[in-house]
């Protein structure tokens, strides 16, 4: 991330000997460096985590994928384009399973136009089969960023105050082909609060990172199929809000989900609003979720009704975002030797083999590496200190 | 056509029958672990009124029934593996593998193992768990007298164990797990978020939880149920418990799509606003911490946010600084 | 052209269907035979059993059909035919007329005690006779069971060996050796194929051939199956006691012990080991699933075989048996004293064909024992080197066997040419040569063909 534009870069800086972290042990051999190494990149991810910041827990993203010549590059495999696409499957799954309540579209941009492959929406199933059809799209001529830019914008004026409007360019190209001036633009993005990030797939290039600085995004170029996927990633949390955007009470509808069997007399088959306009698979069907405003149906949740304008969701979606705005604290780490009492994990039952263990500051509970990693990563929350009725 | 054949009248036929009739198919599906984790509730209050109200079915009578569906489990594949933890008011217990086993339950050198005709590792098995149950409820001391078991505890460490087992896993083989959990006393309102990050990480490892429902209905385990994919029932008769397990909750996934099995049970999606705990259909939401309310008010209880109020005929939303504490 | 012959190996419910009634029942007296009959089961079938297991009345036909989904009914009907073969459950009336089903009740009874207790006891522990100064740990004892059975396997490839009598004839009636009178038994075709195969099918193989033999040597086929069964869910570590076992059992012992799957450390000793050997025979019971798990790593039959696209492999061993194997297939060309290096070559697998054994069982055998970096990927084995061993058995191949009936010595040419004609007129010549008056036509049109040929004659 650029902070400062006269940054130094890296090749600028004093000259890295990375070889000397490896040392050989009496024996000659690296295997304990090397293991060191490798459990302390494991805990490193779990460190590095905000604490109480507001979040923009309702998301608008727009995901700009440049569609250009520069895309056929092999250096990806099978090429940068095929690689993105399978990336970003990955990442509207983790986004809708980390954002219920969000929204994505998708954008590309090649032959100096911007297209939009997909509207923002809540539905995943949509932007993941648009992705798996764009793999046989032609990559063809420059990238255009004002347009893709401005195509993202028309829509996400209209956004409400209190949701984040954010867009993500990954972009493959040194080059832009724009037909007026970008900086203009950025202004423009910058009074309307939308967030720009860019990763790039080739090289740092100057006026992204003017983008990204000017309107609160983050710029990288990542190094390898792997680096890219963390890149991503890093865009699945919500991001901190900004101190000037609106909060607001949104109404909301929690549907019931009604279960109907033919055999019930008063069960009459229905159309469910959303395979209206999509057109696809059975249309009449008994069960589904009726809008509690207007009793239109649908098969799936979270939605728009498309009739009232209520937002339809379940609980359950909501208190899947709930771990960001609790995060948990960190556990601290100390080596085994020096804890007392028994030489087992609270999580996983397992012995205590690695050289240090993690303890959870408030229940004092004990776990092994792989169970803080788990914990934090997936269960947000600790099993120890969820059994005292005092922590709740 | 052949050609050294001609001076032969009679010649019979050996199709290419060489690449049917392979001695073995390699077939790596049994390499295929499924560890099956019971978490049992044994709230010692709970446990204590059913057995004045019902002396028949007791918490001794729950745990037999519990024993008979980990042999079965144990008993049928091979692989099969067992975990069960008992989830006390306070805290929660591995009684299978156990600590002092080494964790294995492999070759323990005890004593009060098989002396009838059970299969050896059942009898170590069985005999582990009742030594761990006799531990836990006479060491226990009960606090407070609350009737409802703190369940999400007991699930997540059955995840981290779960977690644990597949790390250990050999090349080449592949773990299903499934969480049972025997219900007895009432749910804990106050746990909902922490059963709900439970819940969504075991959705995310395809961990099905099934639940077996005693007494009164749980909506919390009903949500578990249908995210998970896993089977939620509320038994009829307790006294047929044992039936029940062996019947519905004995078949692993795969099998489950063969049988008929218990119709799905109709889940309540509906949300509890956080100001009087109502169950609503239309509700406000905090657009910075998505705390639900039953009406509008202009200050948001959990987080302190005040609101843009919102009117109907506005013209343009006019910036609005508000200061948040940070 | 060498008959190929297969070698069979049958599952234990195919062994066990052909068994008589009787032998079944007096069979399912023993809790660790049922046990093991209800391992194998279906997966549906074993969910039957689990849910009849309980009840003590017969259940309506119609109701356990209503069980399963109706696009399930296939399964459903294969259950009922392997349960109804085994005799694990009988048809009874209920007081209705209508036709019911219950389970064999000494099997219920059985399989009740295998899981819940009460009954005898299995067999008596060592535990009366006090502890063992001489305890056995587990790797000493997988140790000594893959020393045993390497000698067995030692001694087919023909490495001077110590084995006993019996097993010896024991191999010869299998038909994995020949002994011509006088001789010393050298190793047949299925022999080849036998060593190629993982050591769980290997015991399991041996095993029904014994138990084939069994009465044959006077032992009492129910005893040693339920011993073996009962053998198979011990606790490996662990000692038990022969108190009690009858003469013709102690017999089976000595002979288990010389296979290696249980460790006695006298012929007199009053206790044994199983090993895991003894253990891991149920995973060879089932015949379709070779599994690693099996390769258990105590039985040091880890994978040790690295393959690459080069056709070579490397074999990460020392054992004299297991390069001796690979060598079976393929072309040696370099030895260190941990590792073999050899190559796969188009004469060396056609030798092998030659010998009897199949590209089915080399690829297997090279799967199975692959190296753990080798399982990592998937498949297992560079699909080049498997499509290559396969395309070098096909090789062989190329002649196609049809039967047919010669018709030749025919007395003039035109003789010849109508009964040609005819054959063809009929489609059922096969191959015909003018000039030698010799024709082919097959087995289905020969009659045809001799009658008309019969009609022809009388007319001229």
């Amino acid at each position: 991330m650029d902070e400062e534009p006269e940054r130094t870069k890296r090749w600028e800086g004093g000259y890295e000997r990375t070889w000397e972290v490896l040392k050989e042990d009496e024996s000659g051999s690296l295997k304990a460096t090397v293991e060191d190494i490798l459990f302390q990149s494991k805990r490193r991810r779990v460190v590095e985590s905000h604490g109480q910041v507001r979040l923009g827990m309702m998301r608008h993203l727009y995901v700009v994928v440049d569609c250009s010549r520069s895309m056929e590059d092999q250096d990806l495999k099978p090429n940068r384009l095929a690689a993105t696409l399978k990336l970003l499957e990955g990442f509207v799954d983790e986004y809708f399973d980390q954002n219920p309540i969000s929204q994505v579209g998708v954008i590309t941009t090649k032959n100096k136009r911007a297209e939009k492959l997909t509207d923002l929406a809540g539905n995943p199933k949509k932007h993941i089969t648009a992705l798996k059809k764009a793999v046989d799209s032609a990559c063809v001529g420059e990238p255009s960023l004002y347009n893709a830019l401005n195509l993202a914008v028309q829509t996400l004026k209209h956004m409400p105050g209190h949701t984040s409007r954010e867009v993500l360019i990954i972009l493959s190209s040194l080059t832009t082909c724009d037909p007026a001036n970008i900086y203009d633009l950025i202004q423009t993005l910058k009074g309307l609060k939308v967030r720009v990030s860019v990763i790039g797939l080739s090289a740092e290039v100057r006026v992204c990172t003017v983008l990204t600085r000017e309107t609160g995004g983050s710029y990288h170029v990542i190094l390898d199929e792997s680096h890219f996927k963390e890149l991503l990633m890093l865009h699945v949390k919500p991001p901190p809000a900004s101190s000037s955007s609106e909060c607001s009470l949104i109404r909301m509808g929690f549907p019931q989900h009604a279960i109907a069997s033919v055999s019930e007399r008063d069960a009459r088959p229905s159309f469910s609003m959303s395979h209206l306009d999509s057109g696809t698979g059975p249309g009449l069907t008994l069960g589904g979720y009726f809008c509690p405003q207007c009793h239109a149906k649908y098969s799936e949740l979270p939605v728009e009704c498309k009739v009232c304008g209520l937002t339809l969701v379940s609980a359950p979606h909501l208190a899947r975002s709930f771990h960001h705005l609790f995060p948990m604290v960190p556990f601290l780490e100390s080596s085994v030797e020096e804890l007392q009492g028994s030489r087992f994990c609270e999580g996983c039952q397992g012995e205590l083999r690695d050289k240090s263990a993690y303890v959870c500051p408030s229940c004092r509970g004990v776990f092994c590496v792989e169970c803080d990693l788990f914990i934090h990563d997936s269960l947000h929350c600790c099993p120890c200190c969820i059994h005292s009725r005092a922590a709740l | 056509m052949a050609s050294g054949m001609s001076w032969f009248s009679h010649y019979f036929c050996f199709l290419f029958f060489l690449l049917l009739t392979s001695t073995r198919v390699a077939c790596f599906a049994e390499d295929e672990v499924n560890l099956l984790v019971i978490v049992v509730d044994v709230n010692p209050i709970w446990w204590g009124q059913q057995a004045q109200r019902e002396p028949e079915f007791t918490l001794s009578k729950c745990l037999d029934g519990v024993m008979v569906m980990g042999n079965s489990h144990m008993a049928l594949t091979r692989t099969n593996k067992l975990a069960v933890i008992a989830s006390h008011c306070q805290d929660s217990h591995f009684l299978y593998p156990s600590k002092s086993l080494g964790g294995g339950g492999g070759a323990a050198e005890d004593t009060s193992s098989s002396r009838d005709g059970k299969y050896e590792l059942l009898a170590v098995a069985n005999s582990a768990i009742a030594e761990e149950i006799r531990n836990v409820l006479s060491k226990t001391e009960v606090r407070g007298n609350s009737t409802d078991t703190l369940l999400a505890g007991s699930l997540a460490k059955a995840l981290c164990y779960i977690y644990r087992v597949s790390k250990e896993l050999d090349v080449g083989q592949e773990i299903k797990s499934r969480i049972l959990v025997i219900k007895a006393a009432e749910d804990c309102a106050l746990q909902y978020m922490n059963f709900m990050n439970v819940i969504f990480a075991a959705q995310k490892q395809n961990i099905l939880i099934d639940a077996c429902v005693l007494d009164s209905d749980s909506g919390l385990l009903q949500q578990a149920c249908d995210i998970t994919g896993g089977l939620y029932l509320k038994i009829p008769q307790k006294l047929a418990l044992t039936q029940y397990l062996l019947w519905v909750f004995l078949p692993d996934s795969e099998q489950r799509s063969q049988l008929v099995l218990p119709p799905p049970a109709h889940v309540d999606y509906r949300a509890a606003c956080f100001c009087h705990r109502n169950l609503i259909e239309i509700g406000y939401v905090c657009s910075v911490c998505l705390s639900i309310f039953c009406n509008f008010s202009p200050i948001c209880t959990t987080c302190e946010t005040a609101f843009k109020i919102q009117l109907p005929q506005m013209v343009k939303p006019k910036k609005k600084k508000l200061k948040m504490p940070a | 052209m060498k008959l190929r012959v297969q070698l069979q190996c049958k599952n234990l419910h195919e062994y066990l269907r052909e068994l008589g009634p009787d032998v079944l029942d007096r069979l399912y007296n023993h809790p660790a035979t049922c046990l093991a009959v209800c391992r194998e089961l279906p997966l549906l079938a074993k969910n039957y059993v689990m849910r009849m297991l309980f009840l003590e009345q017969p259940l309506p036909q119609a109701a356990v059909a209503l069980w399963v989904r109706k696009d399930g009914q296939r399964d459903h009907d294969e259950c009922v035919s392997v349960l109804t073969g085994l005799r694990l459950w009988h048809s009874q009336q209920l007081q209705g007329g209508l036709q019911g089903y219950i389970l064999n009740p000494v099997f219920k009874d059985n399989l009740r005690i295998a899981l819940l207790g009460g009954g005898k006891v299995w067999a008596d522990e060592g535990i009366i006779l006090g502890p063992d100064r001489h305890a056995r740990d587990i790797e000493s004892l997988d140790r000594y069971a893959m020393e045993r059975w390497e000698v067995i396997l030692q001694f087919m490839v023909g490495s001077p060996s110590a084995v006993s009598q019996d097993l010896a004839q024991l191999l010869v009636q299998a038909g994995l050796m020949k002994s011509e009178a006088g001789e010393a038994p050298y190793i047949t075709s299925a022999g080849f194929q036998f060593l190629l195969l993982d050591t769980a099918s290997q015991l399991w193989y041996l095993t029904l051939q014994y138990l084939n033999t069994a009465q044959s040597r006077g032992m009492e086929l129910v005893e040693i199956l339920s011993f073996l069964f009962q053998l198979s869910f011990s606790t490996l570590g662990r000692d038990y006691s022969v108190e009690g076992m009858s003469e013709s059992l102690l017999t089976f012992l000595q002979h288990l012990r010389e296979f290696g799957l249980v460790f006695q450390r006298k012929r007199k000793s009053r206790r044994y080991y199983p090993t895991r050997l003894a253990i891991t025979l149920a995973a060879g019971v089932s015949s379709n699933s070779p599994s690693n798990m099996t390769n258990t790593p105590g039985t040091g039959d880890a994978g040790f075989i690295v393959v690459e696209t080069n056709y070579r492999i490397y074999a990460y061993t020392n054992s004299e048996l297991q390069i001796a194997l690979v060598a079976l297939f393929s072309e040696m060309l370099y030895r260190f004293p941990n590792v073999v290096v050899a190559h796969l070559t188009r004469e060396s697998v056609q030798q092998a064909i030659a010998n009897g054994i199949t590209a089915q069982q080399i690829i297997h055998f090279l799967r199975t024992r692959a190296h753990p970096v080798m399982l990592k990927q998937s498949p297992a084995l560079p699909p080049t080197i498997t499509d290559q061993i396969r395309l070098w058995e096909l090789e062989r191949d190329r002649l196609q066997f049809t039967e047919g009936v010669l018709y030749n010595q025919f007395l003039s040419q035109a003789d010849f040419e109508v009964l040609r004609d005819r054959a063809q007129g009929l489609g059922c010549l096969v191959w015909q040569d003018a000039s030698h008056r010799a024709m082919v036509v097959t087995p289905q049109g020969h009659s045809e063909v001799k009658k008309f040929w019969k009609r022809q004659r009388s007319h001229t």
